[in-house]
């Protein structure tokens, strides 16, 4: 088994990924403490909704900004760290805003973008946006070159490949050649609306007013004419993304929780940012119960353990809370306990089977990840 | 029962963190309203792989309406057949639409009217919703949603509001009307929570409540917290076996017991928190240990909560 900080070493970027709920966002901020406990100024960079990083990180929020956490926070939970640990949540609407004015022409152009009811509209609330301006805000503070690691935690998609799709989905239309012909006569030449019935594809433009109301389409028509001449920055930018995530910079890590969905989740990532010649760091599993009975030998009866309790003088112990000797209960427990172990072990098989890469599995901690002082537990484990 | 309005609503969408157990509760409540009689429909939004028919004992489909049990039909909503549904209804004429929407350009404008995919699907969860037949019957008792994880569900509620701040009059804004109506309407939709006794699950649970009422404006009906350990050892019975030498049988054993204990307080905490941030009628469902869900587990849920619907109405 190797550990994930060496799957790591000599990369500047982690992207974990992963389904809802098997602590991604936990571990990519102990991946980040990592790096800062061994001397590297890391960031971790999260785009859940939720603000679970701020909570874990003992800040009450994150904002679009990177705050560096405080050292007399991470003393406070007995971590003296060589380096320095940075976090911050991305704002989509703001990336989206900075990324237009990174790429408009002039002042007026930009605000004009800005302004328009469509983009207010994509920019908060398209689906893939978060995906997309994650994948540029990561770009971003790459090209920085400000950190020794950049750990980004990604939002829990159902769709796992929404990731890899959503940049060329969105940029597929901005970018696109045939909708720029489509628009051409239109575009200069006053109300686009107004023109709609005179293009190549009138009838089809006009039943599709009929569906949308002319004057989405004019809207549409003005936002795309803002963004002519921008087509081509953002493009090239997506696929500096792309290349970016593919180099020998980045690593991807698959976080799993030991529950056959998100097993097969991760299992179907895997697969396919193999596909993508997308290089895979390792995989995390998560929250793995700790097995308590290796041997082959069968599960002890109640009759086994009446014995042993007797003698460590814990047959008469306190009144029993439920029916049941002690002895009974016990045997029960530990019945249950290696259930859940044998469960996991076969979720866990295909993965564990198919994983390339580091790979580490984090018994469930005791007590939930919820400061600083549980991060550096599980970082101690990574 | 002390949730009588629950399974009453006519539309109850199911959201949580990712992996808190919607599916499993949602199916849990379309057991109890079928057998209380209703007519149910559960819907799964865009699922890669459909949970609901396999919880209830039936194949997954390929995402068309199938009725899974007596009484229960299930229909995964995914944005293209809905969009096309959609189409036609707006067009209704298969040749119009086959001229708009097969046409590649077109295609591209659709996809950029923002949140037009969320909009179909939402669309097509709340025609069901409202569906009558001949007789003025509704078709449905009760629309149950599987509903996409936390941020996502705000967002895919949101976009009803969102497009009436956006769309100028037509057809989007007037189907953006009734949807926003249907959604905040306080007798017929709620929202149900659910969560798990686990620190930042509380957390999201709590910010998502404030979200549902601030940024949504729907009524929330109640709270699940799943997955609820419990301990079969007393407190004081666990720290005697802290003592115990790690060595089997009885060590194991212990360890177990110990285990289950630390999970189970701990648990207590946090359900206690979501109690006191969360003020709504709060449903318990225990932890079942179980290697496999299908149905016996599901069953076992909606007893569960069947239980605690009962209890608390006597209490």
């Amino acid at each position: 088994m190797t550990a994930l900080s060496d799957g790591l070493a000599g990369r500047r970027i982690a992207v974990c990924v992963g389904s809802g709920g098997v602590g991604k966002t936990t571990v990519a901020a102990a991946l980040a403490l990592s790096r800062a406990l061994a001397g590297g100024r890391a960031l971790v960079c999260t785009i859940d909704p939720a603000r679970r990083l701020a909570n874990a990180l003992g800040l009450t929020a994150l904002g679009n900004a990177q705050a560096r956490i405080p050292e007399a926070r991470l003393a406070e939970a007995g971590l003296r760290p060589a380096g320095e640990l940075h976090a911050m949540m991305l704002d989509v609407k703001r990336t989206w805003d900075e990324l237009v004015a990174r790429h408009a022409p002039d002042p007026a152009r930009r605000d004009r973008i800005l302004g328009n009811r469509l983009y207010q509209q994509m920019s908060a609330a398209l689906a893939g946006s978060q995906e997309y301006m994650a994948m540029e805000k990561l770009y971003e503070l790459a090209a920085e070159r400000d950190h020794d690691l950049i750990v980004l935690d990604t939002p829990p998609t159902a769709h796992a490949l929404d990731f890899l799709e959503a940049p060329a989905r969105i940029l597929d239309f901005l970018g696109s050649d045939a909708a720029r012909t489509f628009l051409a006569p239109a575009m200069g030449a006053g109300r686009f609306g107004l023109r709609l019935a005179q293009l190549s594809g009138g009838y089809a433009a006009k039943a599709l007013a009929r569906f949308t109301g002319q004057q989405a389409l004019s809207d549409l028509g003005d936002f795309l004419q803002s963004f002519q001449g921008m087509y081509d920055g953002f493009k090239e930018r997506a696929a500096a993304v792309r290349a970016l995530l593919a180099g020998p910079e980045t690593g991807f890590v698959l976080v799993s929780s030991p529950s056959p969905l998100s097993a097969a989740e991760a299992l179907a990532f895997h697969e396919r940012l193999t596909a993508e010649s997308m290089p895979v760091a390792g995989l995390v599993v998560n929250r793995l119960t700790p097995d308590l009975w290796p041997s082959s030998e069968p599960l002890p009866g109640p009759g086994e353990l009446a014995g042993p309790l007797a003698a460590a003088g814990l047959l008469e112990g306190p009144a029993a809370p439920a029916a049941g000797s002690l002895a009974e209960r016990l045997a029960a427990g530990l019945a249950e306990h290696q259930a859940l172990v044998d469960g996991e072990r076969r979720a866990l098989e295909p993965l564990l089977a198919r994983a390339t890469g580091a790979r580490v599995l984090i018994p469930r901690l005791e007590t939930d990840v919820h400061d600083l002082a549980g991060l550096a537990r599980l970082a101690a484990l990574l | 029962m002390a949730d009588p309005t629950l399974l009453d609503r006519h539309l109850l969408f199911v959201t949580g963190k990712g992996g808190a157990g919607k599916s499993t509760v949602s199916a849990a409540l379309a057991l109890l309203a079928a057998r209380a009689g209703k007519r149910v429909l559960v819907c799964e939004v865009n699922a890669a792989q459909e949970r609901v028919p396999p919880l209830l004992g039936a194949r997954p489909g390929d995402g068309a309406l199938q009725e899974i049990r007596p009484g229960i039909h299930a229909l995964d909503v995914r944005p293209q057949q809905a969009m096309r549904e959609y189409g036609l209804m707006v067009l209704r004429f298969r040749a119009v639409y086959h001229a708009v929407f097969e046409n590649r350009l077109a295609r591209y404008f659709l996809r950029m009217i923002p949140s037009l995919a969320e909009l179909v699907v939402l669309g097509k969860i709340l025609h069901e919703a409202r569906w009558r037949g001949p007789d003025g019957r509704p078709r449905w008792d009760l629309v149950l949603v599987d509903a996409p994880a936390t941020g996502h569900a705000v967002q895919l509620l949101r976009v009803p509001s969102a497009l009436l701040d956006a769309v100028p009059a037509g057809p989007l804004r007037h189907d953006a009307e009734w949807m926003e109506r249907l959604l905040v309407d306080p007798v017929k939709t709620a929202v149900a929570l659910v969560t798990l006794p686990e620190d930042m699950p509380v957390n999201e649970a709590i910010e998502l409540d404030a979200q549902v009422r601030g940024v949504l404006g729907m009524v929330r009906a109640g709270l699940f917290v799943n997955a609820m350990p419990s301990s079969r050892v007393s407190p004081a019975e666990a720290r005697a076996l802290r003592r115990v030498e790690p060595v089997p049988p009885l060590g194991p054993a212990a360890r177990a017991a110990e285990l289950a204990s630390l999970r189970s307080e701990e648990a207590r905490r946090h359900l206690a928190r979501a109690r006191a941030a969360i003020e709504l009628p709060t449903t318990v469902v225990p932890l079942i240990a179980s290697a496999g869900w299908g149905l016996a587990q599901v069953e076992e849920v909606a007893a569960a909560i069947d239980a605690a619907w009962r209890s608390r109405g006597s209490a």
